[in-house]
C-alpha cells in the first residue's frame, strides 16, 4: 500500500505542470490532464487488488508531520480503508472518463481559443483536492480537501470568465459552501476541544467512550458536521447555489456538481457515522433534510427548462436520498447509492454535454426535440441513464440502490420519509422522461451534428453499461468500515412487496410523463397558461423561491450595511478631532488681530484672571 | 556580536544610497546597494535561524532566555542601556523583514523613479528601525525605535505616494503619524510609570525588560499602565475604532510601502502584545481579555464589510488587514500556546499574502494607471500569469487550506476554542466574510466581460521571480509550517507561561 | 565684602561682555567697519565662554547679594553666552545683505546677552529686575532695527510697549513682596513664603504678578499675543535671539525662583501655573495649526514649548532641575538651527525675510543638507527620536509622571499630537516637488560660511545629543543649585 500517496501526486504533477505552462498546445495539454488522472486510476486498480488480496482493513501512510503544537499534532496523513478505497475507485475511475470526455468536449468548445490548459489544471487540481478529502485520516487533512474542492469548483463555474453571470454564479457557490464550511470548522473544533485529536479513526473510538446516546455535545457536534454536509452537498437550506452551478463547462458538472464533490457531505456523515449514532435527534434531521430536499428537488425538475439545471436539480434529489439513506442508519446503501448515482448522473451530464455541443450550445430543452434520429449514441446513453435515475426495475443500476433505500427507511421504521421517498421515486420518473420525451422525441427543431471520436464514445459507452444492472453489481467493501444499522421489523416478505410496489410508482411516472409530455402536450400548456398554473410553474422554476428568500433576507441587508459602511463612520467619528482643532484654530486666529491696544486689552484680562484665579485656589 | 550588525546594516546601506545620489544622480547603484543590505539582513538571519537552538520549552526561574544579546551603556541616570536580545520570536520577524525588504526594494525597481537614492534611504531606514523594535528589549530603546520608524515611513507615503479620491498622500502621511506618534507618546508615559514604580519599589532605574517584567503592580494604576501599551499597539495593529489611518495610509502609499506596511509595521504591534504588553501585565492583560477579544471580533466584522464596500484595490486589501489582524488579536488574549503559535504564523502567512496583493495591486496600477476597481474587470484573460498569482494570494488572504494563512486562523481558533468558545463561534463567521471581501476582489478585477480586447504588458522576469517567491513562500508555510512553528516555540512558551501564572505574583 | 581675586575670577563672564560692548561701541565711534565689529564681538563672547572654564574653578560663590554664580549659573551662561554667538553668526550673514548702518546691532546683542548673563546668576529681586531689563530693552531695538521695513519697526515697537507693562507688573510685585517680607533675596522671600504669614493673599499676589510678568517674557498663554507678531517681525537672527537667550534667561531665573519658593507649598498657585502651562501647551499648539508663515510658526511653537517646560516648575524638585537644562539646551540648539536656516535663506535677499511656507518648497533637491538640517530641527520640535528634542520631551514627561501630574502630561500629549501636524507640514514642504515661482534660495557656498557652518554643526549636535545624550545629562546634573 505504500504507493498509495502516488493516487493524489499524480493528478497534483499534472495540475502544477498544466498551470505554469498555460500555453500548452492542445493536444499535449490533454495528454498530461487526462494522463495524471489515467495514472491515478491505474494506481486505484492495483490498489484495489492489493486491497481484495490482503487483509482488509484501514492502513494510515503519514507522508509527514504537518502541524505539530503540544497535543495538535496533524500529520500529513492518508488513511485508506474499504470507504476510502470506495471513493477513490468512483473518483479517479469516473473521474478519469469524464477527463477523457472533457478533452473532447473542451476542444469542440474552444475551437482553438486559449483556456484548455487551465481548464485541466483546474480540473486535475480537483481530483487531487478530492482524493485529499476522502484519504486523509484526520478532519483538519480532509478540511483542506474539502476546501481545496470548493476551490476548484468555484474557478470551473467561473471558467468562463468573461460572462458576469457565470462570475456570480461561481461567486455563489463558494460563498454558500463556505457557510456550511464554517460549522464544520466548528465542529472541528469542538470535537478537538473535548478529544484533543482529530484522528478520524480516534474519534470514532473515543467518542462512544465519552459520550452516551443523545448526549447534548454529541448532538451539537454532529448538527455542526451536518452543517458541512449540507453546504457542500446542497441540501436544504444551502441548496441554492447547485443549480447556478451549472453556469461551467458540462463535464465538470459531471465531474464536481454530479459524481464526486456534492456526494463529499454523504461520505463525511459515513465517515463520522459513530458521532451521528450518538446523536439520534441530529440524526433523524439528516433524514428529514434529505426528504424534504429531494422532494423540493423533483417538483424544481419538473418545472425546468434548462436541460443542465433539471440534471441539477435532479443532483440535489439523488443526494437528498442519500442524506436519507444515512438519516435511517442504512450506511453502506448511503455509499452504495453514491456509487450507482455517480454512474448514472456522469453519464447523462456528459451525454447532455454531447447534445449540447451538437445543438450548438443550446441548452433550452424546448428548443431540442426529435434528437433520437440524428443522436442515436446520445440517446441510448439518455435513456439508460434515465432508467437508472428513475429507477426503472431489473435493468437499471438505480433500481438497486434506491429501492435499497426506501426499503430500509421503511424497515428501520421511518415510514414517513419512506413515503416521502416514495413520492420522490415518482415524480423523479416524471421529470426525466419529461426530459427524454421533450428532448429527443417530437418535433425536430434543431440541425445536431454528432459528436463523433473515440475520447467521445468511450466515456460514454462505459458508463452506460455501468448504469445498467452490472454497475450494481459491484459491492463496496464497507462491511468493515460502516456497521449495519438496526435490526429490521419485518421480513423478505414485505421487503418483495414494497419493491414491487416502488418499481410500479416508477414506471406508472414514465407513463404519466409520456402521457404529458409526448405529443403535443396540450394540458400541460393549457395548465400553465392559467394564472394559478403560471404562478405555480415559476414557484416551482425557482425550486420553490429559496434565492428570493435569501436575497431579501441576507444579501440586501449586507448590501445595504455594506453602502452605509463605506464612509467608515468610525474613521469618519475620529476625523472630528482634526475638524474640532482647526475650528479652535480659527476662532484663535481671530484673536491676533494685530492691534496693539487688544492686546494690551487681553494682556490686561489674563492678569486679572491669574490674579482672581490665585486669590480664589 | 551579530545583533549590532543585523541593525547597523540598513542604516548604513540607505545613507550609502543617498550619497550615492548625491555624487551621481541617475544610476542604477541605490537599488542595488540597497538590495546588497537587505540580502545580508536575511542571510545574517537565516545563519542564526539554522546555527540557533529555539526549541528549548522550558522556563527557567524568572530570567528570559536569549540566544543571544547585546549590552551597552547608554543613558546611566536612569538605567537606561542599549540591550539588544534574540529569540526565536525576534528572529522569526527578523527574517520575515528581510524578506519583505528584499521585495520591496525589487517591487519598486520600476516604479520610483524619482530621487531613487532618497527613496532606498527611507526604505532602509523603515526596515533598520523594524529591526530595532524587535531586537530591543530595553524599554527605551523599544521606544525609540518604535517612533523613528515612522519618519522614513511617512517620507515614504508623502513623496512618493499617489493621491486617491482625491486625498493627498501628505494628509495619509501625516494622519498615519499623528496617530501612531500620539499613541506612542502614551505608551512612553506608560513606561515611565512602570519605571517610576520600580524605582519607588526598589530604589534602581531600569528600563530593561528583564528586570521591570517582576515588578508587581496592581489596581488602577496596572490598567493605566496596560492601556497605555495597549492602546499604542491597538493603533499600529490596528484595532478598530483606532484604524483610521491604516486605508489612506496603505492605499496611498507606494507599492514596497505598502507592502512593508502591511507586512511588518502591523506586525510590531502584535510582536509589541506579545513581547512587552502581555508579559508586563499579566494579570490586568488576563482581566483586559475579554474586551480584547470583543475588540477582535469588531475588527474582524467590521474590516470585513469595510473591505467589502472599498472601490480602491489597495483600500480593499488594507482594510481586509484590519479583519485579520482581529484574528491575531483574539489568539493573544486567549493565551493558549496553540492559540499565540497560530499568531504567530497568521502574521507570517498575512505579511506574505498581503505583500502578494499589494505588488500585483502595484503592477495593475502601472499598466492601467487606476486603482479603481469599477474600471477594471474582465483582466483575467488579458495580463497574462497575473491574475493566477493573485487567484493564489486572494485564496490566501480568505485562508485556504495549503497556504499559511489557513493554518495561522485555525491554529488561533483551535487554540482559543477551549478559553472561549463562543468568540470562536462568531470569530468563524468571519470566514465567510473573508471569502465574500476577498471574492469580491477578484471578481471585479478579473472576471467579467473585459472592457478592451487589447493584452495588455505581461510579467517581466523580475515581476514573476517576486511573486513566484511569495507564492512560494505562502503554499510552502501552509504544507510544512512546522519550520517557523519550531522556532517561535520556546518564545511562544515563555510568553504563554507568564500569561498564565501571572496569580503567583499577585501577592 | 570684600572683593576678591575668586570674586573677580567669578565676575570674569560679565566684566569679558561688558568690555566687549564698550570696545565695540568706541569701534563703531572710530570708524564703521562691519566684518571688524563682527569679529570683535565675536572674540568677546567667545572669550567670555572659555572664562567660564576658570569661574567653575571657584563656584558657587556669592559676589554681592545680588549675585549667586554657582554651577546652576555657570551652565546657563554658557547656554546665553553660545547662543549669543550663534546669533552674532547669523547677523553677520544677514546684515551683510542690509543697506543701512550695520554696526551697532553688536552692541545691542552685546547689552542683551550681558543683562541675561545678569540674570541667571541674580539671586536678589534687585539684580533680577535689573538683568531683566538689561536684556529687554535692547531687544526693542534689535526688533526694530530694520525699520524701514514696516514689519520690524512694528514689531519693536508693540515689544516694547507690552514689555514695558509687563515690567511694570515685576515691579509692583517686587513692591509687594518686599512690602510683606522686608527682603528683596530669594532666599528670605522663600522663607517667609513657607511660613505663610499673616497677609498671606499680599505676598501670592506679589508673587503672582511676578509670574505674570515672566510668563509674558515667555509668552505663555494667555500673555501670548505679542509673539507671533514679533517673531514676524524682527529680523531672523533677532527672533533666533530672542528665542532662546531671552527665554533661557527667564526660565533660568523663574526655576530658581521657585526652588528658592517652591510653588508646591502653595496650592493656588500651584494650580494657577498649572492652568497656564496646559492652557499654553494647547493654545499654542492649535495656533500654529494652519500657519504658513514660518517664523509666525516658530512663535506659535515656542508658546507650546514653553507650555511643557512650566511643567518642570509645576513639580520643582530635583529632576525637575535636571529637565530644564536638559530641555533648554535642546530647545535652543533646535531653535537656533531652525533660525540660522531661515536667516541663510533669507539673507541675501532684500526686503522682509523669506517666511512663507511656500519659498521653501523643494528645497531639498535644491540644497539637500540645509534641508536635511531643516527637517532634522523640525522632528526636533516634534520630538521624534534620535534628535535631542526627544530626549527633552522624554525628560518633560518623566517629571511630569514622577510628580504624578497627570493633567499636565495629559497635555504634553495632546499638544505634540497637535504639533506634529504643523513641522510635518513644513518638514514635507521641504521635499515636495518644486513649482515654477520665483525661487528663493540660500547662495550656494552657504555650507562654506560661518553660518552655514554652525547650523550644519548644531544639526549634528542635536542628533548626537539625541542618540547619545549622556555626556549632557551628565553635564546638567552637574549644575546645581547654591
Amino acid at each position: 500500500m505504500n504507493i498509495l500517496f502516488l493516487t493524489p501526486l499524480f493528478p497534483l504533477l499534472g495540475a502544477i505542470v498544466l498551470a505554469f505552462n498555460p500555453r500548452l498546445p492542445t493536444r499535449l495539454a490533454g495528454l498530461v490532464g487526462v494522463g495524471s488522472v489515467g495514472l491515478s486510476a491505474l494506481v486505484m486498480v492495483w490498489l484495489n487488488v492489493a486491497f481484495y488480496s490482503g487483509a482488509d482493513e484501514g492502513v494510515t501512510q503519514t507522508l509527514w508531520q504537518w502541524v505539530a503544537v503540544e497535543d495538535f499534532r496533524m500529520g500529513f496523513s492518508l488513511y485508506l480503508d474499504g470507504l476510502s478505497l470506495t471513493m477513490i475507485s468512483i473518483i479517479t475511475g469516473v473521474g478519469f472518463l469524464i477527463h477523457l470526455f472533457a478533452a473532447w468536449y473542451m476542444r469542440e468548445d474552444l475551437e482553438g481559443g486559449p483556456g484548455f490548459a487551465r481548464f485541466f489544471a483546474y480540473m486535475n487540481l480537483f481530483v487531487f483536492s478530492m482524493l485529499l478529502l476522502v484519504l486523509g485520516d484526520n478532519l483538519f487533512l480532509l478540511y483542506m480537501g474539502w476546501e481545496g474542492v470548493g476551490l476548484c469548483s468555484y474557478l470551473l463555474i467561473g471558467y468562463y470568465f468573461e460572462s458576469e453571470h457565470n462570475a456570480w454564479c461561481a461567486f455563489k457557490a463558494f460563498i454558500v459552501t463556505r457557510i456550511g464550511d464554517v460549522f464544520l470548522a466548528i465542529g472541528m473544533f469542538l470535537l478537538f476541544a473535548q478529544f484533543g485529536t482529530l484522528n478520524i479513526q480516534e474519534l470514532l473510538r473515543l467518542a462512544p467512550e465519552a459520550w452516551g446516546k443523545g448526549d447534548l455535545m454529541a448532538e451539537v457536534a454532529a448538527l455542526m458536521l451536518l452543517g458541512g454536509a449540507v453546504g457542500k452537498s446542497a441540501q436544504l437550506p444551502l441548496q441554492t447555489w447547485l443549480a447556478d452551478a451549472m453556469a461551467g463547462p458540462t463535464p465538470v458538472s459531471a465531474l464536481i456538481h454530479a459524481a464526486t464533490m456534492v456526494t463529499a457531505g454523504v461520505y463525511l456523515i459515513a465517515r463520522t457515522h459513530v458521532i451521528f449514532e450518538l446523536a439520534p435527534m441530529t440524526l433523524e434531521l439528516v433524514g428529514l433534510i434529505g426528504m424534504v430536499t429531494l422532494l423540493i428537488a423533483g417538483f424544481a425538475a419538473l418545472a425546468q427548462t434548462d436541460i443542465k439545471r433539471v440534471l441539477a436539480y435532479s443532483t440535489m434529489s439523488q443526494i437528498g436520498y442519500m442524506f436519507l439513506a444515512l438519516g435511517v442508519q442504512a450506511w453502506d446503501v448511503a455509499i452504495f447509492h453514491l456509487m450507482t448515482h455517480a454512474f448514472f448522473k456522469a453519464l447523462l451530464f456528459l451525454t447532455s454535454g454531447s447534445v449540447i455541443i451538437a445543438c450548438h450550445h443550446e441548452q433550452n430543452i424546448f428548443k431540442m426535440g426529435g434528437l433520437r434520429k440524428t443522436l442515436k449514441l446520445p440517446y441510448a446513453c439518455f435513456l439508460i441513464g434515465g432508467a437508472a435515475l428513475s429507477a426503472l426495475p431489473l435493468i437499471s443500476a438505480g433500481f438497486y440502490s434506491k429501492d435499497e433505500i426506501l426499503w430500509l427507511a421503511f424497515d428501520h421504521g421511518h415510514t414517513w420519509l419512506w413515503l416521502g421517498a416514495l413520492f420522490g421515486a415518482f415524480l423523479t420518473s416524471v421529470y426525466t422522461f419529461r426530459m427524454i420525451f421533450i428532448v429527443f422525441h417530437g418535433r425536430e427543431q434543431i440541425h445536431p451534428h454528432a459528436g463523433r471520436g473515440l475520447a467521445h464514445h468511450v466515456p460514454l459507452i462505459v458508463l452506460a453499461v455501468l448504469s445498467t444492472f452490472v454497475g450494481a453489481m459491484i459491492h463496496p467493501p464497507l462491511e468493515n468500515v460502516l456497521p449495519a444499522g438496526p435490526d429490521g421489523q419485518y421480513g423478505h416478505n414485505v421487503q418483495l412487496m414494497l419493491e414491487v410496489l416502488a418499481a410500479i410508482v416508477a414506471v406508472v411516472g414514465v407513463g404519466i410523463a409520456a402521457g404529458l409530455f409526448l405529443g403535443r402536450r396540450r394540458l400541460v400548456s393549457s395548465l400553465t397558461k392559467t394564472k394559478e398554473g403560471d404562478r405555480l410553474w415559476r414557484f416551482f422554476n425557482s425550486a420553490f423561491a429559496f434565492d428570493w428568500f435569501y436575497d431579501k433576507v441576507v444579501v440586501r441587508p449586507f448590501l445595504f450595511i455594506a453602502r452605509l459602511h463605506r464612509r467608515d463612520w468610525v474613521n469618519s467619528l475620529m476625523n472630528l478631532w482634526p475638524g474640532l482643532a482647526m475650528m479652535f484654530n480659527g476662532i484663535l486666529s481671530d484673536t491676533q488681530n494685530g492691534r496693539l491696544r487688544w492686546y494690551a486689552a487681553v494682556m490686561t484680562g489674563g492678569v486679572i484672571a491669574v490674579l482672581v484665579l490665585l486669590l480664589l485656589l | 556580536m551579530m545583533l549590532p550588525w543585523l541593525l547597523l546594516i540598513p542604516f548604513i546601506g540607505g545613507l550609502l544610497c543617498w550619497q550615492f545620489e548625491l555624487i551621481r544622480p541617475n544610476t542604477a547603484m541605490p537599488r542595488w546597494i540597497a538590495l546588497l543590505s537587505m540580502v545580508a539582513l536575511l542571510v545574517m538571519a537565516l545563519v542564526m535561524w539554522v546555527s540557533g537552538d529555539y526549541s528549548l520549552s522550558q522556563v527557567v526561574g524568572n530570567t528570559p532566555e536569549w540566544q543571544s544579546e547585546f549590552r551597552l551603556p547608554w543613558i546611566d541616570a536612569f538605567g537606561i542601556t542599549f540591550h539588544l536580545a534574540l529569540d526565536g520570536l525576534s528572529l522569526i520577524m527578523i527574517t520575515l523583514t528581510g524578506i519583505l525588504g528584499i521585495m520591496a526594494v525589487v517591487c519598486s525597481w520600476k516604479e520610483i523613479n524619482r530621487r531613487v537614492g532618497f527613496f532606498h534611504l527611507n526604505l532602509m531606514w523603515v526596515i533598520g528601525g523594524v529591526v530595532g523594535v524587535f531586537l530591543a528589549i530595553d524599554l527605551f530603546l523599544f521606544f525609540f525605535f518604535w517612533e523613528m520608524m515612522l519618519v522614513p515611513m511617512y517620507f515614504l507615503i508623502a513623496l512618493w505616494g499617489h493621491e486617491s479620491e482625491g486625498r493627498s498622500p501628505v494628509s495619509a502621511a501625516i494622519k498615519f503619524f499623528i496617530y501612531t506618534q500620539a499613541s506612542g507618546l502614551l505608551m512612553l508615559v506608560s513606561i515611565l510609570g512602570l519605571v517610576f514604580m520600580h524605582y519607588t519599589q526598589t530604589g534602581v532605574f531600569s528600563f530593561d525588560y528583564g528586570i521591570l517584567r517582576e515588578t508587581p503592580i496592581t489596581g488602577v494604576m496596572s490598567w493605566v499602565l496596560m492601556l497605555g501599551f495597549f492602546i499604542a499597539f491597538a493603533v499600529k495593529l490596528p484595532v478598530v475604532p483606532l484604524h483610521g489611518w491604516l486605508p489612506d495610509a496603505h492605499a496611498q502609499a507606494p507599492t514596497a510601502g505598502s507592502v512593508d506596511l502591511a507586512g511588518i509595521l502591523l506586525k510590531t504591534a502584535a510582536y509589541g502584545l506579545l513581547r512587552f504588553a502581555l508579559p508586563l501585565f499579566p494579570e490586568t492583560s488576563q482581566a483586559f481579555a475579554p474586551i480584547a477579544m470583543t475588540l477582535g471580533l469588531v475588527g474582524i466584522f467590521y474590516g470585513g464589510v469595510l473591505a467589502f464596500s472599498q472601490t480602491d484595490i489597495k483600500r480593499l486589501i488594507a482594510c481586509s488587514s484590519i479583519s485579520h489582524m482581529g484574528f491575531v488579536l483574539i489568539g493573544i488574549y486567549s493565551g493558549t500556546l496553540l492559540a499565540l503559535q497560530g499568531v504567530i504564523l497568521q502574521m507570517v502567512a498575512h505579511a506574505f499574502s498581503a505583500a502578494g496583493l499589494f505588488m500585483i495591486s502595484g503592477q495593475l496600477y502601472e499598466r492601467l494607471h487606476t486603482r479603481d476597481m469599477r474600471q477594471m474587470g474582465g483582466l483575467f484573460g488579458r495580463l497574462g500569469a497575473l491574475p493566477g498569482f493573485a487567484l493564489v494570494f486572494v485564496m490566501a488572504s480568505l485562508g485556504m487550506p495549503g497556504t499559511g494563512n489557513f493554518i495561522g486562523e485555525f491554529l488561533i481558533l483551535f487554540g482559543a476554542f477551549d478559553v472561549v468558545p463562543w468568540v470562536v463561534v462568531i470569530a468563524s463567521g468571519g470566514l465567510v466574510l473573508s471569502a465574500v471581501y476577498s471574492l469580491i476582489l477578484m471578481h471585479r478585477v478579473y472576471w467579467g466581460p473585459p472592457r478592451e480586447k487589447s493584452t495588455i504588458a505581461r510579467l517581466d522576469g523580475r515581476e514573476y521571480a517576486m511573486l513566484l517567491s511569495t507564492l512560494v513562500l505562502t503554499i510552502a508555510l501552509g504544507l510544512y509550517p512546522q519550520v517557523v512553528l519550531d522556532i517561535s516555540q520556546g518564545a511562544m512558551h515563555e510568553v504563554r507561561h507568564w500569561f498564565a501564572v501571572s496569580p503567583s505574583f499577585a501577592g | 565684602m570684600n572683593l576678591t581675586l575668586s570674586h573677580l575670577i567669578a565676575l570674569l563672564p560679565l566684566l569679558i561682555v561688558c568690555a566687549t560692548v564698550i570696545v565695540v561701541m568706541l569701534g563703531i565711534a572710530w570708524r564703521r567697519h562691519h566684518v571688524a565689529t563682527a569679529t570683535l564681538t565675536t572674540i568677546g563672547l567667545n572669550a567670555a565662554l572659555f572664562s567660564l572654564l576658570a569661574v567653575l574653578t571657584v563656584t558657587p560663590i556669592r559676589v554681592s547679594p545680588l549675585l549667586l554664580i554657582d554651577n546652576y549659573a555657570v551652565l546657563y551662561m554658557a547656554l546665553i553666552l553660545i547662543a549669543g554667538l550663534a546669533s552674532t553668526t547669523l547677523a553677520h550673514a544677514y546684515l551683510e545683505g542690509f543697506n543701512d548702518q550695520k554696526e551697532e546691532f553688536y552692541m545691542l546683542l552685546g547689552c542683551s546677552v550681558l543683562g541675561g548673563l545678569t540674570m541667571v546668576a541674580s539671586d536678589h529681586l534687585l539684580s533680577l529686575f535689573f538683568g531683566l531689563e538689561l536684556l529687554s530693552v535692547p531687544l526693542y531695538g534689535m526688533a526694530a532695527y530694520a525699520f524701514r521695513t514696516r514689519l520690524s519697526l512694528e514689531s519693536g515697537i508693540k515689544y516694547m510697549v507690552l514689555s514695558a507693562a509687563a515690567s511694570a507688573f515685576l515691579l509692583f510685585g517686587m513692591a509687594l513682596l518686599y512690602a510683606e517680607s522686608g527682603s528683596l533675596a530669594f532666599a528670605d522671600l522663600g522663607a517667609r513664603l513657607t511660613e505663610g504669614g499673616g497677609h498671606a493673599s499680599w505676598l501670592l499676589m506679589g508673587i503672582g504678578m511676578m509670574v505674570i510678568a515672566m510668563a509674558f517674557k515667555l509668552s505663555l498663554v494667555p500673555f501670548h499675543l505679542w509673539t507671533a507678531d514679533v517673531y514676524e517681525g524682527a529680523p531672523a537672527p533677532v527672533t533666533a535671539f530672542l528665542a532662546t537667550v531671552s527665554k533661557i534667561a527667564v526660565f533660568a531665573l523663574l526655576m530658581r525662583l521657585f526652588m528658592s519658593a517652591p510653588v508646591t507649598d502653595m496650592a493656588s498657585l500651584h494650580t494657577t501655573v498649572a492652568f497656564i502651562a496646559f492652557l499654553s501647551m494647547v493654545v499654542g499648539n492649535l495656533m500654529a495649526l494652519r500657519q504658513d508663515n514660518i517664523k509666525r510658526l516658530m512663535g506659535y511653537s515656542s508658546i507650546g514649548h514653553m507650555g511643557y517646560l512650566l511643567t518642570v516648575v509645576v513639580a520643582s524638585d530635583d529632576m525637575a532641575l535636571l529637565t530644564t537644562g536638559i530641555y533648554l539646551i535642546t530647545y535652543v540648539a533646535t531653535t537656533l538651527a531652525t533660525f540660522g536656516v531661515i536667516a541663510l535663506v533669507s539673507s541675501p535677499w532684500q526686503g522682509s525675510d523669506v517666511a512663507s511656507l511656500k519659498f521653501y518648497r523643494g528645497l531639498f533637491w535644491r540644497r539637500p543638507y540645509l534641508a536635511a538640517v531643516m527637517t532634522v530641527m523640525m522632528l526636533s520640535l516634534a520630538g521624534i527620536p534620535m534628535t535631542a528634542g526627544f530626549i527633552g520631551k522624554f525628560y518633560v514627561l518623566a517629571t511630569g509622571v514622577e510628580a504624578q501630574l497627570w493633567w499636565l502630561v495629559a497635555g504634553v500629549i495632546l499638544g505634540s499630537a497637535i504639533s506634529l501636524y504643523y513641522y510635518l507640514r513644513v518638514m514635507v514642504m521641504l521635499y515636495l516637488h518644486p513649482t515654477e515661482e520665483e525661487e528663493y534660495d540660500a547662495s550656494s557656498d552657504w555650507g562654506q560660511r560661518a553660518g552655514g557652518i554652525m547650523v550644519i554643526l548644531l544639526a549634528l549636535a542635536v542628533l548626537i545629543l539625541g542618540v547619545y545624550p549622556q555626556p549632557m545629562i551628565m553635564l546638567v546634573s552637574g549644575a546645581t543649585l547654591g
